[in-house]
């Protein structure tokens, strides 16, 4: 019989980089948070600890710290007329795995976007003229986003520290 | 071996390991005192001190004779033995490549193995039904069919240069396995095993990182982070052992699923 435990405020699906840092804030902010992680734990020691981690052969190229693809391979092909066929070794596309997730192999990079890639199409129309995205056909379907910079940038420094980012 | 005494020695190896001496010791001996040469550096303590020489033979989990003797001959031609430092089968990447072999990487670990079987674009990546095992057994095996009457092991450098570089051409097929995507695994196994861990078998007192002047694992670099342009001279220290020298081996290597 399932077991009904007392409910919480919120419960993260997953203790990665997304699960880890909001369930941090929320509970900053006062509410009770339950994460649910389906891999394996990992602490800053001993899984995290000197000199082990510095094992290149381990992580960086039999890829440890990654998800485990015989469990969970993904296709891929670079064009639709290929056929898509398992990654059957990780190489450019490393997904994380336990806690932590792809939070504890990033490389602590969040680059911002800069000001005209949020109002593109303005942008383009305004420096090339409207003829230009005209003349590209009904194919081109490119839109400015609906948010500007000024407005995400208050988040873009929030993100950036609490992330370390 | 002059360099050797035979006090150093039988302290290094044990008492065991002394009455085995095996052929390799010719090359270790002379490979350690290679290191006396070319690093005078005064705050080194001598290198018998710092890493006992390794003088135990090989003892092969993998490999049977025949491919054991093609692996060994093939690793000595792509990182040759040179005048101040030993090459590859110096440095026990033969072993490395044996136990990687025998292990969960050669049984195929975190390789993804059920269909769809096609050959991919370059792009896609490894495509062959082969675990690395299999890859490597299915392929020597042809070649030492191949060359049953004059094997590889027996051919002048010269000759072995020329077989690998025709393998590494492609096109040839061994047993299944195209000859190019063997020699881009022995390639890449010879480099793990000269520049990796001795923990896993090969960089034999760690030979190449000596070679290159990087001193390995060292848990905490905390105090030169506001240093910069300096040269790190510290005796070479492996992931397997802490500052005294005392050796804690990590039960998670080599590396397992989570």
């Amino acid at each position: 019989m399932a077991q009904r435990l007392k409910p919480v405020d919120v419960v993260t699906i997953g203790v990665g980089l997304t699960g880890s840092l909001t369930a941090l804030e929320l509970v900053k902010a006062g509410l009770k948070v339950v994460g649910l992680e389906r891999g394996a734990p990992r602490y800053t020691v001993p899984d995290f600890q000197s000199p082990a981690i510095h094992d290149e052969l381990r992580f960086s190229i039999r890829k440890g710290m990654m998800q485990d693809n015989v469990k969970e391979a993904v296709t891929f092909r670079n064009t639709s007329d290929q056929t898509a066929l398992p990654i059957r070794r990780w190489a450019s596309f490393l997904p994380g795995t336990g806690l932590g997730g792809s939070f504890v192999h990033w490389n602590g990079q969040s680059f911002r976007f800069q000001v005209a890639d949020f109002i593109y199409k303005t942008h383009i129309e305004q420096r090339y003229g409207k003829k230009f995205l005209e003349a590209c056909g009904p194919e081109l379907t490119i839109q400015d986003w609906g948010v500007t910079y000024a407005e995400l940038e208050p988040h873009y420094d929030r993100f950036e520290y609490i992330s370390a980012g | 071996m002059a360099d050797v005494s035979r006090r150093a020695l039988i302290k290094a190896s044990g008492a065991i390991g002394a009455t085995m001496l095996p052929t390799a010791l010719a090359i270790d001996a002379g490979s350690a005192q290679e290191h006396d040469h070319a690093s005078p550096a005064p705050s080194h303590p001598p290198a018998a001190a710092v890493v006992p020489p390794q003088v135990r033979e090989t003892t092969y989990l993998f490999f049977n004779n025949e491919e054991a003797a093609f692996i060994e001959a093939a690793v000595a031609r792509l990182i040759p033995k040179g005048d101040q430092w030993g090459g590859a089968l110096e440095a026990g990447v033969p072993n490395y490549i044996d136990k990687q072999l025998a292990g969960a990487w050669g049984a195929g670990e975190r390789l993804y193995r059920s269909g769809p079987w096609q050959p991919g674009t370059p792009s896609q990546g490894y495509q062959l039904p082969f675990t690395p095992a299999e890859l490597f057994r299915t392929a020597l095996g042809a070649i030492n069919r191949e060359l049953s009457q004059t094997p590889f092991a027996k051919m002048n450098p010269k000759e072995q240069d020329s077989y690998l570089e025709n393998l590494e051409a492609g096109g040839k097929d061994l047993g299944g396995v195209p000859s190019d995507v063997l020699f881009a695994h022995l390639l890449e196994s010879t480099l793990e095993g000269f520049f990796s861990d001795p923990v896993y078998g090969g960089n034999r007192n760690m030979m190449s990182w000596r070679m290159i002047g990087f001193p390995g694992a060292y848990a905490s670099y905390y105090d030169l982070v506001d240093q910069h342009g300096i040269k790190i001279d510290r005796p070479t220290m492996s992931l397997a052992e802490n500052a005294d020298g005392h050796v804690h081996v990590n039960p998670g290597i080599p590396a397992r699923s989570p």
